[in-house]
């Protein structure tokens, strides 16, 4: 059986096993959507009551809000259970991995879904609808590709970032607190434009974390805010190689880190 | 008192063994105030007007928001549902304490803990890093300090009373996101009340949740002063009376029809 055969397996074995928990599936969708209105509404309220932030209006800020949220979803529905690889490492789950017939890989990420990722799917699709409309876009078929290309990118960024932090666990045992760290600088990048923080955190979210190639840097080009006359213009095309990047980094970093295992079982 | 400042102590020796996560929490701190503080920088250049108030005044806002969540949000409700679902709320229950008093200890004896071991670094970063300014004058400070007490008073026991929806619903997880997004959004944690459209701050100055936040943070930077300190101070008692009578009354109607689960 090939990788994907068997991944697209496993996950509709993950699905079935987590649709059995209805109600709890119900009210965290309910959680996932009053959590987002509420961010939307605070953000809504700082905009419409002093016009923009930086130049960035209403929809604007509702379109990078969004634009983060779909690809996050993408990883969240099928890659939230990354950070809990350390886990799988001290409770032995990981060995099951290694002695099947198949691609430890597949097998880790096949594991489990987390369905509150449909919510910030339906969330996130309303709201990047809704600025469409009102900001008037009229992409033609480059920017469609683009948008589809970055909605990719984003979902890899932060899945190979999430990866690779959670391969410290190899080394260090724990890594969750790493991980929210990971979330918590992303939730800056989801929250606010990029150009309103200092010099030093707009390196760190392009350079180190390329957590704003999310959503800021195409949203530069998507909405038409880029600015040719500057020398870094071309970061707003650079998304997709970003994550074609971080994807070849984090395949490296994974196979040093399973050489690098010796079970907790002994 | 006694049995107080022994939760107090035990939450000394819980947490002193967590060295990094210190780390990480003023680390985390830090990030907050840092996006907060540009933030409310940005949209004051863009429009000094619009704020009613100064920009240190706004700034301050800001990172005491973040200062004060660190030790008064101290989460009971993740006590009572991990003591609900492990099944091991019996032995809570057994003890020769009322479970209502035994939380109310517990958490203002981690409440102390976090004041004395993360409020002061978080204040000091504050303070030299993004122009926290002090109250200045003894009148607002002693104000601060009793609101602050009401504020606990009312997180806790609002916490409380969604620990107590966990003994019918066995989790809270689902329903956490949404809580705290809504917690923080009608005290006014982030965006202060008076920033709020007409309606919506309406709504919010008819919910208990402004007792949390907003209240000793106005008082704080004096937007409330002198008799509407007083006033708001008055909200806080209403509240934290409300809320100790319903918890009780909650909490003794759940107790009755408590599952224990393995037992």
């Amino acid at each position: 059986m090939n990788a994907i055969t068997l991944y697209f397996r496993l996950i509709r074995v993950a699905v079935q096993s987590r649709l059995q928990y209805r109600a709890d599936f119900l009210t965290g969708i309910i959680g996932v959507i009053v959590l987002n209105v509420i961010n939307v509404g605070l953000i809504g309220i700082l905009v419409s009551r002093f016009r923009h932030l930086n130049g960035w209006t209403l929809w604007e800020m509702v379109f990078l809000y969004c634009l983060w949220l779909l690809g996050h979803s993408v990883y969240s529905f099928f890659f939230w259970h990354i950070r809990a690889l350390e886990d799988y490492l001290v409770e032995g789950t990981f060995d099951q991995f290694l002695i099947r017939p198949a691609s430890p890989f597949v097998l880790f990420i096949g594991r489990e879904v987390q369905y509150l990722g449909v919510a910030d799917l339906i969330f996130a699709v309303s709201g990047l609808s809704l600025a469409y409309r009102n900001l008037d876009l009229q992409w033609n078929g480059t920017q469609w590709l683009f948008f589809g290309l970055a909605i990719i990118a984003g979902a890899l960024i932060e899945t190979t970032l999430s990866l690779m932090i959670a391969c410290l666990s190899f080394w260090t045992g724990r890594a969750r607190r790493a991980s929210n760290l990971l979330i918590q600088i992303n939730m800056m990048v989801q929250f606010y434009p990029v150009d309103i923080f200092g010099y030093t955190f707009r390196v760190i979210v392009t350079g180190l974390i390329p957590v704003a190639f999310m959503n800021y840097y195409p949203a530069l080009m998507l909405l038409d805010k880029l600015d040719y006359s500057s020398a870094w213009w071309w970061l707003g095309y650079m998304s997709p190689i970003v994550a074609l990047l971080l994807v070849g980094i984090t395949a490296g970093v994974w196979h040093l880190a399973l050489r690098r295992y010796s079970s907790a079982g002994g | 008192m006694k049995i107080f400042w022994a939760f107090t102590r035990q939450a000394f020796h819980g947490s002193t063994v967590y060295r990094f996560e210190f780390w990480m929490r003023l680390f985390f701190v830090y990030m907050l105030m840092y996006s907060i503080y540009w933030v409310w920088t940005t949209l004051y250049t863009q429009t000094p007007g619009a704020f009613g108030v100064s920009l240190e005044q706004m700034v301050t806002y800001g990172i005491l928001g973040m200062a004060l969540e660190i030790f008064l949000d101290v989460g009971p409700e993740w006590y009572i549902t991990t003591q609900v679902r492990t099944g091991a709320i019996d032995t809570d229950l057994m003890k020769p304490l009322d479970f209502h008093l035994h939380m109310l200890a517990r958490s203002a004896g981690e409440m102390m803990f976090s004041l004395g071991v993360l409020a002061l670094p978080s204040f000091a970063i504050g303070y030299y890093l993004f122009d926290l300014r002090l109250p200045g004058d003894m009148t607002t400070s002693l104000l601060f300090a009793v609101s602050l007490i009401f504020s606990f008073f009312v997180f806790f026991h609002i916490s409380f009373l969604l620990g107590a929806l966990t003994v019918i619903t066995l989790d809270i997880r689902s329903i956490s996101w949404a809580y705290y997004s809504l917690v923080s959004f009608f005290s006014g944690q982030i965006v202060p009340l008076w920033l709020f459209p007409d309606l919506l701050r309406k709504i919010s100055e008819v919910l208990p949740f402004q007792a949390i936040y907003y209240i000793p943070m106005s008082i704080y930077i004096k937007t409330l002063s002198g008799g509407a300190a007083l006033q708001a101070l008055g909200v806080q008692v209403f509240w934290a009376i409300v809320l100790v009578l319903f918890s009780r009354w909650a909490w003794s109607r759940v107790h009755a029809r408590l599952t224990i689960q393995g037992g």
